[in-house]
This record gives structure tokens, C-alpha cells and sequence, in this order.
């Protein structure tokens, strides 16, 4: 589905990805591991636009490459972003509204967005507040469902459990794999390799804008062994 | 249909925007009871004024982006209004060099406005193709930049718009009933837009742009349609002001007047209409209340001195004390609905 090869990633001058490979699968939850600045989150960005890289990213085939940021989101990208990045100033609501902000259908998104509240009854009964006063975890949840409203290709996950408390960190993935057995395609980004390689079909573990290992995640087993290449020592 | 059904916060808008016109219908209820004729002139300026800042907080309010040439797009409103519906016979003493014919003709009321309206409003798009591109600081630098240049032409192109002397003999249209219907018609598109789909889109963006492309918004596109649905507020302010004068000059749409229209948008606080009615209701009786202390009335026996320029001076504290105490003005994100309807 998401075919991505020799992909580098810029920052300004700053080389942060050197050609990477990555293939993401119809329905499949592929993780992306890595230490702090390996360039997880640019290589996401490169794929949502916002950076500028070279080499190809396909969507079920079709170059991405030099589509603008809206128009990626239009074939079927979505992303939660790292750190939330909820719009503060709009109402929760409002930015359930902004995850189908494309969408003609308004009646079923309005249905869809009260499935939501639902689901997350902690959002329902926030719906006409500001997002910017809700917790990092109602946050994270915000993002993912607003992110979902577009009714995307594919989802992309930059570090959801961030900064969150165990038991919510916990709730998130719980989510994830829900929304893995509903057939949605995942790319996560993630520090948390063990919960990460729970929900995973293949993982990736990038290192200095390198992929260093990769495989089923399986063969990962519960992420103990990978602790010095995530933590970047090197033995 | 794409605008069927209503969500929660267009239904909360409707009632919102219906809740402000009360309030206005209550002022000018108020004015038929108890005013005193000369107050009917002073509650007419108020209310242009309203429709302006109103129309203010369709673009800078939602893109949450300053811009100053307002009082430009109602200049050139007002002009070409005054000139259309300005009888030949009258134009032939206050406009009598002017060239292409402008004193040859005249028009009806309403073509004079709709005429005006569309003038400005292509305007509105031309410049608008430019603003939208523009970031931030970039959109307020080259709006004072048309601030300058369209004062600039009002005042040397004497024998179309008179510079400062006064263009008169404009037939008097409206009247206080006119510019009320008009107020309320403005709050209410105004909201309209804040709750559209165009309106949070860009209201999106103002909070953050790339997170805002990332869901599919053409920035450029909802800011251009801000952009000249604002253009148009201004147009039908300019209208009203010269419909109602009776004589126009080039000196009020200048710097005193959008510093005047900006502090109260940034008083009421311009993420919000209700703000936006609340700062200039607030500012225009405050201005009232300091005219009178300035000319040094005398208050239970005691002379009060003459201060003369407090109002500008008043303007500046209230920008200042509202930049740094209120940043987000009196309403913030609220709107009037919000006061009563149940916390949820």
C-alpha cells in the first residue's frame, strides 16, 4: 500500500534520513523504532509533505512525491501528529468537524463524529470546550479520531503514547490494536518498543537516518534485546 | 445538501447572532423611548461603525491576521455610492471638472449601491490574491500600504472625490431603521461565516497552518474568501456612511479611523463576533463619556479642567492595557450564547 524507497529527508541542508526503504502493507501495523533524532518523525513528515526529501513514496502506487500537503491528505494520508497538535483554540467538536474538513458527506460525518463521542464519552461531554483544555491523553485521543475522520489510506502515529501516564499509554494501544482489527493501516512511530512491537505485523528500527534492523515482529519478541539500539549506544 | 444539517455550533450561532440583535433592537428601542434627536446621529456613526468592525472580524478575527486598509474599501465604497446617486444638477456645482463623464449621470439608490458594492468587492479580489499569499506581518505592512495609496488618491484627485473639502449634496437615503436592519443582517452572516465550514477551516489555520494543510485546507483559498467577504462589510459601512451624511470627505477613512475600529475589535476581542459588537458598543460610550469630560463640565459643584485630546489618549491606554492584561480582549473564544446555555 505505502511504498516508500530511497528516501532522504532534509532539514534545510541538514541530511536527517540517508535512503531509507520502508513498506507498509494493506490492513498492517508497521512500526518505525529508533532513538531520539534517528529521524522517525521526519521521515513521517516527509511523507505528510511538510518536509522536503528525496526519492519516491507511492500510495497504492501512486507518486506522492510532488503533491502539495493538502493534496496528500486528499489521496488518503493522515497523520496524529507528535505531540497532538490538536487545534487549542477550536472547541473538541470543532476539531472533529476539521478531521473532515474535505468530506462532502456532512451528514454521516456529523454521525461518524457522534460515534466518536461514544466511544471516547470523555470527549462527548468536552465537545464544546476548548480542545487546549483537555489532558494529554484526551489530547492523544482527539488526534486519532480527528485523524481518522478523514477516512484515510493510511494512519500515521507519531509517538501517541508520549509524555502519557502507563495506564494511559496502555488505553492508547489498546486502541491501536482495535483499530488494527477494524483493517486500518497503521505506520506508527514509536519510543515504546515493547508495546509498540505488541501491536506491530513488521518493525523498523532506524538509527542515524539509517534502518539498522528490521523484520517480523515476531522475531523482535517483547523489544528486551533491542534496548542499545534504541537507546543509540552502540556495544 | 452540503450545508444541511446545521451542527451544534451553527445551531448555537443562530441563536447567538439572534441574541445580539435583541440587544440591538433593545439600544434602538431605547433611542425611540428616551433619545433626544441630536442622539440619533451619534447612534447612526455607532452603528457603522459596528458593521465595520463586524466585518473586521471575518478575516482578521478567524485568520487572526491585522490588517488596516479597511477604512480604504469603505472610502472607495462611499465614493463611488456618493457619485452615482448624487443628482446631475447637484454634481454639476460639487463636481464640476470631474472627467469620464462621472457628473453626466446618476443613478438609482440601489444600483448606486450595488454598483459600489461590486467595485469594492473586485477590489477586495484583487488585492485579496496578493493577502492570502502573504504571512502574518506581511498582510499588515501592504495593508497600510493601501491605506496610503487610496488616501492618497482621494486627496490629489480633487476633481473626482474632492480631497479634504467636502463632497456634498449626496441625497440623504437612509435613516436610523435602514442601518439597524443592515447591523442585524451583518451579525448574523458574520456568524454565519464563523460557523461555516470556510470559517473553521480558516480559524484552523490561524491556530496552526501546517496541521490545517495537513487536513486538507487550501489556506489560500479560505483566507481569499475571508478576505473579500470582509471587503464587502466594509463596502456596505461606506454606503450607509455616505447615504446618511449627506456630504463625504476623504479625512475619515484615514489612520484615526482604523485605529478607532482596531482597538474596539481588539477590546471585544476578535476571535468572536459577540466581541466584536461588545468592544465597539463599549468604546462608543466610553468616547461619549470622555467628549464630555473634555470639555470640563462641572460635576456636583466642581469645574472640572478642559482636556482637550483625552480620547485619543484613551484609545491608546485601552489598546495597551487590553495588549497586556486581555490579550485575547473581553470574549476571548466565547460567544453571548455561551452566558447562558448549560456548562457542559
Amino acid at each position: 500500500m505505502l511504498e516508500i524507497s530511497q528516501l532522504k529527508v532534509f532539514h534545510g541542508v541538514i541530511e536527517a534520513v540517508h535512503g531509507i526503504d520502508v513498506s507498509v502493507s494493506e490492513g498492517q501495523c508497521v512500526s518505525l523504532l529508533g532513538p531520539n533524532g534517528a529521524g522517525k518523525t521526519s521521515t513521517l513528515s516527509a511523507i505528510t509533505g511538510t518536509a522536503k526529501s528525496t526519492g519516491s513514496i507511492r500510495l497504492l502506487g501512486e507518486d506522492m512525491t510532488r503533491l502539495s500537503i493538502e493534496e496528500r491528505c486528499r489521496k488518503g494520508i493522515a497523520i496524529s501528529p507528535e505531540g497532538r497538535r490538536i487545534f487549542s483554540n477550536l472547541t473538541v467538536r470543532d476539531n472533529m468537524l476539521m478531521g473532515g474538513a474535505m468530506r462532502r458527506d456532512r451528514a454521516a460525518l456529523l454521525s461518524e463524529i457522534g460515534e466518536w463521542f461514544e466511544r471516547f464519552p470523555i470527549l462527548g461531554e468536552r465537545a464544546g470546550q476548548m480542545a487546549g483544555t483537555l489532558s494529554g491523553g484526551e489530547q492523544q485521543m482527539l488526534a486519532i479520531a480527528r485523524a481518522l475522520l478523514s477516512r484515510p489510506r493510511i494512519l500515521l502515529l507519531d509517538e501517541p503514547s508520549l509524555g502519557l501516564a502507563p495506564q494511559i499509554v496502555a488505553k492508547i494501544f489498546e486502541i491501536i490494536r482495535e483499530l488494527k482489527s477494524r483493517g486500518i493501516t497503521i505506520l506508527l512511530v514509536e519510543q515504546n518498543a515493547a508495546a509498540a512491537i505488541g501491536v506491530s505485523d513488521k518493525v523498523y528500527i532506524l538509527n542515524n537516518g539509517r534502518i539498522s534492523r528490521q523484520g517480523a515482529a515476531a522475531e523482535f519478541g517483547d523489544g528486551s534485546d533491542l534496548m542499545d539500539e534504541l537507546t543509540g549506544v552502540h556495544s | 445538501m452540503r450545508f444541511l444539517p446545521l451542527n451544534s455550533a451553527q445551531r448555537q450561532g443562530l441563536l447567538g447572532s439572534a441574541m445580539l440583535s435583541l440587544l440591538i433592537l433593545a439600544i434602538v428601542g431605547a433611542y425611540y423611548l428616551w433619545g433626544e434627536s441630536y442622539q440619533a446621529r451619534m447612534l447612526y456613526a455607532v452603528f457603522v461603525n459596528l458593521l465595520v468592525v463586524v466585518g473586521l472580524q471575518v478575516f482578521t478575527g478567524n485568520a487572526n491576521i491585522t490588517s488596516f486598509s479597511h477604512a480604504a474599501f469603505m472610502g472607495i465604497a462611499a465614493y463611488v455610492a456618493a457619485i452615482c446617486v448624487t443628482p446631475i444638477a447637484m454634481k454639476a456645482i460639487s463636481l464640476p471638472d470631474a472627467p469620464w463623464g462621472l457628473n453626466a449621470f446618476e443613478l438609482s439608490a440601489l444600483s448606486a449601491a450595488l454598483l459600489a458594492l461590486l467595485i469594492t468587492g473586485l477590489l477586495g479580489l484583487a488585492t485579496g490574491l496578493f493577502m492570502a499569499r502573504l504571512t502574518g506581518v506581511g498582510v499588515t505592512i501592504v495593508s497600510i500600504a493601501i491605506l496610503v495609496i487610496v488616501h492618497s488618491i482621494f486627496l490629489y484627485r480633487t476633481d473626482i472625490f474632492k480631497g479634504n473639502q467636502a463632497l456634498f449634496g449626496i441625497p440623504k437615503i437612509f435613516d436610523l431603521p435602514q442601518i439597524t436592519a443592515l447591523v442585524i443582517v451583518a451579525i448574523f452572516i458574520a456568524r454565519a461565516f464563523r460557523e461555516s465550514a470556510v470559517g473553521l477551516k480558516l480559524r484552523a489555520s490561524a491556530d496552526d497552518e501546517v496541521g490545517a494543510r495537513a487536513m486538507g485546507v487550501d489556506v489560500f483559498k479560505v483566507r481569499l474568501i475571508a478576505w473579500v467577504v470582509g471587503t464587502l462589510f466594509f463596502a456596505t459601512a461606506g454606503i450607509a456612511y455616505a447615504f446618511y451624511l449627506g456630504t463625504i470627505s476623504a479625512r475619515p477613512f484615514y489612520f484615526n479611523f482604523v485605529f478607532l475600529t482596531v482597538s474596539m475589535l481588539i477590546l471585544g476581542g476578535l476571535r468572536s463576533v459577540t466581541g466584536a459588537v461588545f468592544g465597539t458598543l463599549m468604546i462608543s460610550m466610553g468616547l461619549e463619556l470622555v467628549r464630555w469630560l473634555e470639555t470640563g463640565p462641572v460635576i456636583s459643584g466642581i469645574k472640572f479642567p478642559e482636556v482637550l485630546g483625552l480620547s485619543g489618549l484613551l484609545l491608546g491606554v485601552v489598546i495597551v492595557a487590553v495588549m497586556a492584561f486581555l490579550p485575547r480582549g473581553i470574549m476571548g473564544n466565547r460567544e453571548i450564547e455561551d452566558f447562558v446555555k448549560r456548562k457542559r
